[in-house]
């Protein structure tokens, strides 16, 4: 099984083995990082107004931002560096190109025309000159309304992203046709499955736009049920957090033991994590309405088992993982119980960017256990708790791994060298401080109530009162946390952009990923049965969904009981503030 | 297939193979953590959380005396 | 399948974890008694809040014993009542609704949360032992005003709590020698029965009633006032029934100068 081709891959980069793809994956990456710039920088101008550090938004203002930040770094940057990767993924494992480049580059134009719409729609909030209203969040809840253009705009992305997964379906049943026999390679299997609950997940907000919020913005309907689309949200909203980290899964599985010098411990493992968050990924997203009424305790229950047993696949992960690394540590001479850990390649930006980012989202396993606690939850909902714990999640985990990945993609998808190590070493290692000052303090935050998505959380009748500590020196650590990151943020791009300007270089690593310890060959033959394993992820999702979602429709309606659009401006709609003001006064 | 895996690594000083490897670091590790989950788990859900009331209940347990 | 003897401890080690972790959820449902907010109180129409029977009136009502319902309206960006009284060692329901888009109603430093959703109607039972003061904010982004929506909730000492509401009827000025009478309708909000006393001071005087109050029940007071006694000029004068109070200020003018107005 292991045999090698050295002679066709060594020292070969992707650019010469796939010169086509290499171009859409370049592209990729940098529409990923443009979103990832602006993005941060918007991150800065939140933490410092909220924190009141300095404000020179308006705070109506701020929910423009906080939605552009919501939407560029959750949605676009994550997704487009996801396409990328598996592109990548894909080609180099099954060692064909794309069937048609055509309809490669297709799917990623509807993706960039998908942002750009998104992106000019929110910008009509602070921009007069645009027409469009999308202050929203990344969330859109109903019964706040976006512009049309801003669903059709995130419509596109997602069938963007849908033709993507079939690009990279079509590929391997390309390969499969001259490969009848051979198992999915480990890569390829991720990226599949993946694709698989993204469909799966997708077509519950593809649902609640296409039927109901868009023909609602339109004029076309004039009602909708809030708690419907609310849930068909969230249908969908806790499998994207898993959508953003499996590219990073990826990284940590064929990567990380690569770059520590070793081989992946475990791929009939491997498999067995992939299918399970296939099988649990949706089925769980009422964790997420834990207390939203109009859901019966029994179902938010259940909700809660499944999540809590969706842990698994991420402790087993963290095993071989780190089993992994300790392997390479071995092979290059590492000895003693934990002596080994010195003997890892920390002077590799890539290696210790991925490392650090596995070892936030330790940490942010933890918070996330406490988020899935069903009745704690009254305690940390939408609290800035919250906010701490997706940052070590999807703003570190997975942003940091992107941003170790690049370091090594980029060169492979250019031809050109990293323009500096160093650099890249220290910027790795500034993220890594830095969200350990934001996401501490803002964890800490939350549990005295500072609540998430809050321009201004200074409150007239009440002050908050931190067990340990002071409000406002929990603050200084979020706004120093959060200048910290975007200098590391500025650092990167610095050097993804020198490095484009570089030399070609013919000193390049060849484009490989890891071995393996216990291969394929060790696990059963059903595990690559991709289509038993969407079968019971579909009936999983029809197990837990068709009750609630009867009842909320039999409740509410399907369009709700007559609940037209808001966009509650300050400015804009003096009758309604002044029936709050009517309300206040006694 | 499998062409892509590496194979060869410089740095390498010795081979390693499944029968003979035994991952002690990383069990320790992950035993540390293990216990770190659990104390917080605990220190979170009753210190924090229990803590922190008055607490949402349900009626019909308040009736039957529990408080 | 090839799994070494470490990975399969640990694999039951996480089981025990994930296990332990949904025994400890259990047990504050059952321990505790703590309850997620449900479908229990069913759907409503935003359109008819303010003819519902519930949120027609918000505020805070007596159900007997040391059982409360707080009826709130969220809306953008203010709730209605922004003010609630409930008295310590009470069991207080929550019901709220929402006129407009999703908010949440959030008593800041305790475990009493939820989102307020419009269409429907999130119930909460809570028990207040002990006195004290809470801020209530919205943790939901709900528009522009967002971070200004915010509300108060104070738990009182039992002993001075009660849903008594004063209201008085007095005339401005009277001329001397005529009878005259300030009347007070006091209302008892509580299911149980009142006992208190009534106190009128003008000027030097002083009238004490005893009033009796069925619960949800009011009683209406006269106090006849003796304007001989009080002779010409202004008179203050106060009603008080316990801690509540009414005042106003009775002139007392010669036959001449006019005769009985009301205010
Ligand atoms: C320079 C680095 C960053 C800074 C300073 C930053 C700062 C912030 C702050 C202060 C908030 C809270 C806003 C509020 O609750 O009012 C926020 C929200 C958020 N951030 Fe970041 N962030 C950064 C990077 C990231 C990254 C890399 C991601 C994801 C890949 C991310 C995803 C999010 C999301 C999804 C939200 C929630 C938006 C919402 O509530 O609608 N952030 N960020
Ligand atoms: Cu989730
Ligand atoms: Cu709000």
């Amino acid at each position: 099984m292991e045999v090698t081709r050295m002679s066709s891959t060594a020292s070969r980069t992707y650019l010469d083995q796939f010169p086509a793809e290499a171009k859409v994956i370049k592209a990729a990456f940098w529409s990923s990082f443009m979103a990832l710039a602006i993005g941060g920088l918007l991150g800065l101008v939140q933490a410092l107004h909220r924190t009141d550090v300095l404000r020179f938004i308006d705070p109506a203002d701020y929910y423009t931002v906080l939605t552009a930040h919501g939407v560029l770094l959750a949605i676009t940057f994550t997704i487009f560096f996801l396409v990328g990767i598996f592109t990548w993924a894909v080609t180099t494992s099954l060692d064909r190109g794309v069937v048609d480049i055509r309809f490669t580059w297709a799917w990623y134009i509807m993706m960039v025309v998908g942002t750009i719409l998104v992106g000019v729609s929110i910008l009509g909030g602070v921009v007069d000159a645009i027409p469009t209203y999308a202050d929203v969040l990344f969330t859109f809840y109903a019964p706040l309304q976006a512009h049309p253009a801003f669903y059709v705009g995130l419509v596109l992305f997602v069938v963007g992203s849908w033709l993507a997964g079939a690009d990279w379906f079509r590929t391997w049943w390309a390969w499969r046709k001259e490969n009848p026999d051979e198992r999915i390679p480990l890569p390829t299997f991720m990226a599949l499955t993946t694709t698989l609950f993204w469909y799966l997940c997708t077509l519950g907000v593809a649902l609640s736009i296409l039927v109901f919020l868009l023909p609602w913005s339109l004029g076309i309907v004039d009602s909708v049920n809030p708690l419907l689309t609310r849930t068909l949200f969230w249908y969908f909203g806790h499998a994207v957090v898993y959508f953003w980290l499996m590219p990073a899964y990826m990284m940590w599985y064929i990567m990380l033991p690569k770059l520590s010098g070793g081989k992946l411990f475990s791929d009939p493992l491997a498999r067995v994590v992939f299918v399970l968050f296939l099988l649990l990924s949706t089925p769980v997203g009422i964790h997420h309405q834990y207390l939203d009424p109009g859901i019966a305790e029994g179902y938010k229950f259940i909700a809660m088992t499944n999540t809590m047993f969706l842990l698994l696949p991420s402790l087993l992960t963290a095993f071989t993982v780190v089993a992994s690394m300790e392997h390479g540590a071995r092979q290059r001479g590492g000895t003693g119980y934990l002596g080994w850990l010195k003997a890892l390649p920390w002077r590799d930006p890539v290696f210790t960017g991925m490392a650090l980012a596995g070892l936030m989202f330790a940490a942010a396993g933890f918070s996330g256990m406490i988020n899935a606690g069903m009745n704690i939850n009254y305690l940390v909902h939408n609290s800035w708790w919250v906010v701490g714990h997706f940052h070590l999640t999807v703003g570190t985990a997975v942003a940091l791994t992107f941003m170790a990945a690049a370091y090594w993609f980029i060169p492979q998808v250019t031809g050109k060298a990293l323009w500096s190590r160093q650099l890249a070493l220290g910027q790795v290692l500034l993220w890594f401080v830095g969200m350990t000052f934001m996401s501490n303090a803002m964890h800490r935050s939350g549990l005295f109530g500072m609540p998430r998505r809050t321009a201004e959380p200074q409150y007239q009748g009440f002050n908050f009162e931190p067990a340990v500590g002071t409000v406002g020196e929990i603050n200084a650590q979020v706004a120093l946390g959060a200048v910290l990151l975007t200098v590391a943020l500025a650092m990167f791009l610095l050097n993804m952009v020198l490095t484009s300007f570089n030399d070609d270089s013919d000193s390049l690593p060849a484009n490989t990923y890891a071995g393996t310890l216990s291969g394929p060959e060790d696990s059963p033959a059903v595990l690559d049965n991709l289509k038993l394993w969407t079968a019971i992820a579909v009936v999983l999702v029809i197990v837990g969904y068709t009750l609630p979602l009867a009842s909320i429709v039999d409740s509410g309606g399907l369009f709700g009981p007559d609940i037209s659009g808001f966009q509650l401006a300050i400015e804009t709609d003096p009758a309604l503030v002044l029936e709050s003001v009517r309300e206040v006064m006694p | 297939m499998a062409s892509a895996t590496e194979q060869s690594e410089t740095d390498q000083v010795r081979e390693i193979g499944h029968e003979e490897y035994d991952p002690i670091g990383t069990a320790i590790l992950i035993g540390i953590y293990f216990l770190i989950l659990v104390l917080l788990w605990l220190f979170m859900y009753f210190v924090e959380f229990l803590g922190n009331g008055p607490t949402v209940v349900g009626a019909l347990l308040t009736v039957v005396g529990l408080a | 399948m090839n799994i070494h003897t470490y990975e399969k401890a640990w694999l039951v080690a996480a089981m025990v974890l994930i296990v332990g972790f949904i025994a400890t959820i259990t047990y504050g449902a059952v321990g505790p008694g703590i309850a997620m907010i449900d479908d229990d109180a069913g759907s409503i129409d935003p359109n008819e809040i303010s003819d519902h029977e519930r949120f027609g009136e918000t505020g805070v009502e007596h159900l007997g014993g040391n059982e409360y319902e707080v009826n709130v309206v969220a809306q953008a960006w203010s709730y209605s009542p922004s003010e609630i009284e409930v008295p310590a060692g009470s069991e207080v329901t929550f019901y709220v609704t929402s006129r407009d888009v999703t908010h949440s109603f959030t008593v800041v430093g305790t475990n009493v949360n939820t989102m307020v959703v419009p269409g429907q109607i999130s119930e909460m039972t809570v028990q207040f032992d002990e006195p004290g003061e809470y801020g209530i904010l919205c943790n939901e982004y709900c528009g522009e005003g967002h971070h200004t929506m915010e509300g108060l909730l104070t738990v009182v000492p039992e002993d001075e709590f009660d849903l008594t509401e004063l209201s008085t009827d007095a005339p401005r000025e009277v001329e001397a020698g005529n009878e005259t009478t300030i009347n007070a309708t006091v209302s008892n909000g509580m299911q149980d029965g009142l006992e208190t006393t009534a106190t009128l001071e003008i000027g030097e005087q002083q009238y004490e009633r005893d009033v009796t109050i069925d619960g949800e029940g009011s009683a209406e007071l006269t106090f006849d006032v003796d304007t001989d006694a009080l002779g010409e000029g202004e008179h203050d004068w106060t009603l008080t029934v316990d801690d509540h109070e009414e005042s106003g200020t009775l002139s007392v003018v010669s036959g001449t100068d006019g005769g009985d107005t009301n205010e």
